[in-house]
């Protein structure tokens, strides 16, 4: 009896520039596999299905735990992380794609550096630096750690942002994942100094106000962050801040 | 003449993705654009899509009534403003920048055929189905044929004339349907990005009330326009007396002005006329 095997079609593209074609490969099953480990088995033998030699893919990972966020790709057309993406549980041929909305580098490989700039941009940190001390931070209420908590497990994948009709190069939206964070930091005790500022780059081209709440964030989110409550909640002190800053100017 | 270098053309033109901009954090004027069109689409258009639909239900109670509605609607003080800043500007403003919403938006149902991907996807045509609709329903029963702000009895017959085209009903009923639904969902989203539902549970029971007030509205729309092709009022008078002083389209007011001591001026059918002196 022949053994078991995997069937991949791999969308392959040497360069940002380069023309795209699609690659099977025909791989020996084995209990418990994932889209990674079949990647690695490829890059351990990489020939074609139909024997023809060619070069390992290229990919991002790190963690193999859906903890790094590095390794989002389409799978099957959908956004998500090949970690834990089990054969088992795809439907075969198995269609690898890189993620759509991002520069890509090579094969699934993509620029996501976006995600960062709008973390930057709406100062989605602790300001803690100084020339002192400051001691201890304020008490985090276990109340408002079970808020914050889910919000913290973002691990910058980008599926929010690829599932979403409104990230693209028109809208220049900032995607779910930055107001998350917004919602992260400014309820933080020392980190809602900073809640104006950011409430205010939000309203900026590109901001809150192109979410069409679609709510495929929500769906795509690998770690269940309630991405679609934090829109609606920012949203909320978006306006707050604009009609403020409108009264008081 | 020596030849002139021509550069082989690529067999292949990548496109090469520069991807998506980031924030422009503060700068820009959309937000308050883009809060603007989602303000519009509550108030003034969804208050004026109520007074509509149950201005329309008196249709139901026959041309009478629904001549009396048109009369008091068009008697409010300061009327042709309040149409054009509360209903006219406020429709163009958002049913165009609702296309360029659209425009720029990338749907991807076919992706990701989740329910509120659908509704994303339903809501933009729905919204274009109902710009096409009221600008064609605007030109044709407020700005062509009987002008009904001066012959406010004549608006049955009017609608009743226009229904009577069974393509021009089927656009009617199709748009009465796609209008309340763009509605319903569109409160339904102005209160979760607005953040009065920013829960799970608050918007599963929003959707509950935004649904059921938005088929109640359509039953309420669907009803009249039954009322408009049914056996019950067909051929409805052009003229009918709305039974009160000054209810009178501004031709019969001329006439009966204009009439001599003993003598009648006919206008329309006798009964109307007779019922016009009943109330003089």
């Amino acid at each position: 009896m022949a053994n078991r095997t995997v069937q991949f079609e791999i969308k392959r593209q040497a360069s940002p520039d380069g023309p795209a074609v699609w690659e099977r490969f025909e791989l020996e099953w084995r209990p418990g596999m994932n889209v990674i480990s079949a990647m690695m088995e490829i890059a351990a033998n990489p020939v074609t299905a139909d024997g023809r030699p060619t070069t390992p893919i290229t990919y991002d990972s790190n963690c193999l735990e859906e903890i790094c966020g590095s390794c989002a790709m389409r799978i099957n057309g959908k956004a998500r992380m090949a970690c834990s993406s089990l054969v088992d549980n795809l439907e075969q041929p198995i269609r690898l794609e890189p993620l759509s909305k991002f520069p890509l580098v090579r094969d699934l490989q993509v620029d996501r550096s976006v995600l960062f700039k709008n973390l930057m941009r709406v100062k989605a940190w602790v300001p803690v630096d100084g020339t002192y001390d400051l001691g201890s931070g304020p008490r985090v209420y276990p109340q408002q750690q079970e808020v914050n908590y889910p919000l913290s497990n973002c691990i910058s994948c980008t599926c929010c942002m690829e599932v979403c009709p409104q990230f693209n190069e028109q809208t220049g939206f900032v995607g779910a994942a930055t107001i998350a964070q917004v919602r992260l930091f400014n309820n933080h005790p020392t980190g809602k100094v900073l809640k104006e500022d950011r409430l205010r780059a939000l309203a900026g081209d590109g901001g809150i106000q192109e979410c069409g709440y679609a709510q495929n964030c929500v769906k795509a989110c690998p770690k269940q962050i309630p991405l679609t409550n934090a829109i609606a909640d920012v949203g909320r002190d978006v306006i707050g801040q604009k009609v403020k800053d409108w009264l008081r100017g | 003449m020596a030849t002139a270098h021509v550069p082989a053309a690529r067999p292949h033109v990548p496109q090469v993705h520069r991807g998506v901009e980031p924030l422009h954090a503060g700068e820009g004027t959309s937000f308050i654009w883009r809060k603007l069109h989602s303000l519009t689409g509550i108030v003034p258009i969804g208050a004026f899509l109520i007074e509509h639909i149950i201005s329309n239900w008196e249709a139901v109670q026959g041309p009478v009534a629904y001549g009396k509605q048109v009369y008091f609607l068009n008697h409010l003080p300061l009327v042709r403003a309040l149409e054009w800043v509360f209903i006219f500007i406020p429709l163009l403003y958002h049913g165009l920048y609702g296309i360029w919403i659209w425009l720029r938006g990338k749907a991807n149902v076919v992706y990701y055929p989740w329910a509120g991907n659908w509704l994303y996807v339903a809501q933009r045509y729905t919204g274009l189905l109902a710009v096409v609709y009221i600008a064609y329903h605007v030109a044709t029963q407020r700005f062509m044929g009987v002008d009904l702000p001066n012959h406010p009895a004549a608006a049955f017959w009017k609608v009743q004339r226009e229904l009577a085209n069974p393509w021009i009903l089927a656009f009617y009923v199709v748009a009465m349907i796609a209008i309340c639904f763009h509605f319903a969902y569109g409160v339904w989203l102005f209160a979760a990005k607005w953040g009065i539902t920013p829960g799970e549970r608050s918007r599963w029971r929003f959707g509950w009330v935004c649904g059921v007030a938005g088929f109640i509205l359509m039953g309420m729309g669907l009803a009249s326009i039954w009322a408009f092709v049914s056996a019950r009022y067909a051929n409805a008078p052009e003229n009918p007396s709305l039974g009160f002083q000054g209810s009178e389209s501004r031709d019969q007011r001329t006439a009966l002005a204009l009439k001599p001591n003993g003598l009648t001026v006919r206008i329309g059918n006798p009964s109307q006329v007779a019922d016009a002196h009943a109330g003089l």
